[in-house]
């Protein structure tokens, strides 16, 4: 069997349990993005130009911490019946283990992170236009680094009592540049309304994603190892 | 011990520790086909770390380990592997855990194949249900048709009888005299003297991390083993084997929860990097 058809037998089994889990991490992942969202409705004056200036970053604020959520429990079912072990134990190679568990934390983030943008289009009074296609460009190529890199700190800390502490505290710091690149390409959107540094972001995004990718792939073995 | 044949599997003076704690040590075993091997011993002997070895999930910080084959995947492939836990996905159906295995194993025909097991557990009929709602007797049989299901040359049981009530056991246990009459090469760890010198061909004592007693069922009564078991495990007792030497007597086996060193290594990597 191939590696693509592998990896997507994995993720095709962690979307599967989340639907049969009444979708469970999805509605409360879900929930807690437009809370934050709601909150910086009631801290800024809607329309005003400091809420503007402010919106690429609730923006990400939404998208980010919520992901936290989600990746946590991606491993938490695995290491609750050790079906990790069970994975670990067949033939696959351990790095299309790590694609596929990414490719089902990926799936599920964007899906996610679209249904926040539209609710932060419609909470902010934005338009709904062609240039947003540009952000939902953004989200796909951010969330491929996030939960790349992600995925394989999720691995890492899943056995810790901890975890949920110890996972944002690793992860955000590594994603500073996916962040970074992420921000800025939103800000050219929706405040400069301008496309000409877009590319860089774009081509930045997709070069760390490259890195995380490779990083995961080769890392995975090691983490789940011993 | 059929010592005409090459062995399947062959342990040459393993040892496995976790900081100063010995789980296993110095541990010679050969592994014949066909054998039915019963390895008992007391809570934190290192019963589980040496399957863990012998499965490849876990390192030996010395020794060796020659399978039939040398490579680490297809040692991986030849051997089925029943731990504490069931390694199976509760929001599952049977069918679709031994589906989704079938396929992690590259098993031809998958569906026919996870058809086939169910059948063969007697779990036929609850095939199509969650595995959340098995009980845990089904849970078990499960679990072992999973483990057999790429038809692995080693069997690996650690300790399948935990938490069956008698039903479930003796369901269990015919399962697992179908398998000797298979002539399947099975390790069975359990604390059920009773079941598993009923099911043996050969019997292990395993103290400390160190083998204290090896002989072929024949060998021996029951009777005449149980008094050995106790005596050899009692607190106080000295070992006959290498293991004799070990200085430290509180061998623990490390909680499955702890990280190893490698995790460690990368967590710190990842901290410094962030600082």
């Amino acid at each position: 069997m191939n590696h693509i058809t592998l990896i997507w037998i994995i993720a095709e089994k962690d979307l599967r349990i989340e639907y049969r889990s009444r979708q469970q991490a999805f509605l409360t992942t879900l929930f807690f993005a437009l809370l934050i969202l709601v909150i910086f409705i009631f801290a800024f004056d809607p329309g005003s130009r400091a809420t503007r200036d402010a919106s690429p970053g609730i923006l990400w604020v939404a998208l980010l911490f919520p992901g936290v959520i989600q990746l946590n429990r991606s491993f938490q079912t695995e290491i609750e019946e050790g079906t990790l072990c069970g994975m670990i134990l067949s033939p696959v190679d351990r790095g299309v283990l790590f694609l596929g568990k990414l490719v089902a934390n990926w799936i599920f983030l964007v899906i996610i992170d679209l249904l926040i943008l539209l609710a932060f289009v419609i909470f902010f009074n934005f338009a709904f236009s062609s240039q947003l296609l540009w952000i939902v460009l953004l989200i796909v190529l951010a969330s491929v680094g996030i939960t790349g890199v992600g995925t394989l700190f999720a691995a890492m800390v899943s056995s810790i009592h901890t975890r949920e502490v110890l996972l944002p505290i690793l992860l955000f710091p590594i994603l500073v540049p996916i962040i970074l690149a992420a921000l800025s390409g939103t800000q050219e959107i929706l405040i400069r309304e301008q496309m000409q540094s877009l590319n860089r972001s774009i081509q930045l995004l997709v070069g760390f994603d490259v890195i995380f990718l490779a990083a995961g792939f080769l890392l995975f073995e090691y983490v789940v190892g011993d | 011990m059929p010592a005409q044949s090459h062995p399947l599997l062959r342990l040459s003076q393993i040892t496995k520790t976790f900081g100063t704690i010995r789980a296993v040590w110095n541990l010679d075993l050969e592994v014949y086909p066909g054998d039915f091997l019963a390895i008992f011993g007391p809570n934190g002997a290192g019963k589980t770390t040496l399957l863990r070895i012998i499965a490849s999930l876990t390192q030996p910080t010395s020794g060796t380990i020659e399978f039939t084959q040398k490579n680490s995947s297809q040692n991986r492939q030849q051997v089925g592997y029943v731990s504490h836990q069931s390694l199976l996905y509760n929001e599952l159906t049977g069918f679709e855990n031994l589906l989704f295995y079938a396929r992690l194993y590259g098993i031809g025909n998958a569906q026919d194949r996870a058809d086939e097991m169910l059948a063969k557990m007697g779990l036929e009929q609850a095939g199509d249900q969650l595995v959340r709602e098995y009980s845990r007797g089904m849970k078990q049989r499960l679990t072992l048709a999973r483990a057999l299901l790429h038809e692995p040359q080693l069997l690996l049981l650690d300790e399948p009888y935990t938490g069956l009530d008698q039903h479930g056991s003796r369901l269990f246990t015919q399962v697992l005299e179908g398998l000797k009459e298979e002539g399947r090469t099975v390790l069975l760890i359990t604390h059920n003297l009773g079941e598993g010198l009923a099911l043996c061909t050969r019997a292990v004592i395993q103290h400390r991390g160190v083998l204290v007693f090896q002989a072929a069922r024949q060998e021996f009564e029951k009777s005449e083993f149980e008094k050995l078991y106790f005596r050899a495990v009692e607190p106080g007792a000295r070992s006959q084997e290498p293991g004799a030497r070990i200085q430290n007597p509180e061998v623990r086996i490390q909680k499955s929860e702890s990280r190893s060193w490698r995790s460690t290594v990368l967590m710190l990597v990842a901290l410094s990097f962030e600082l």
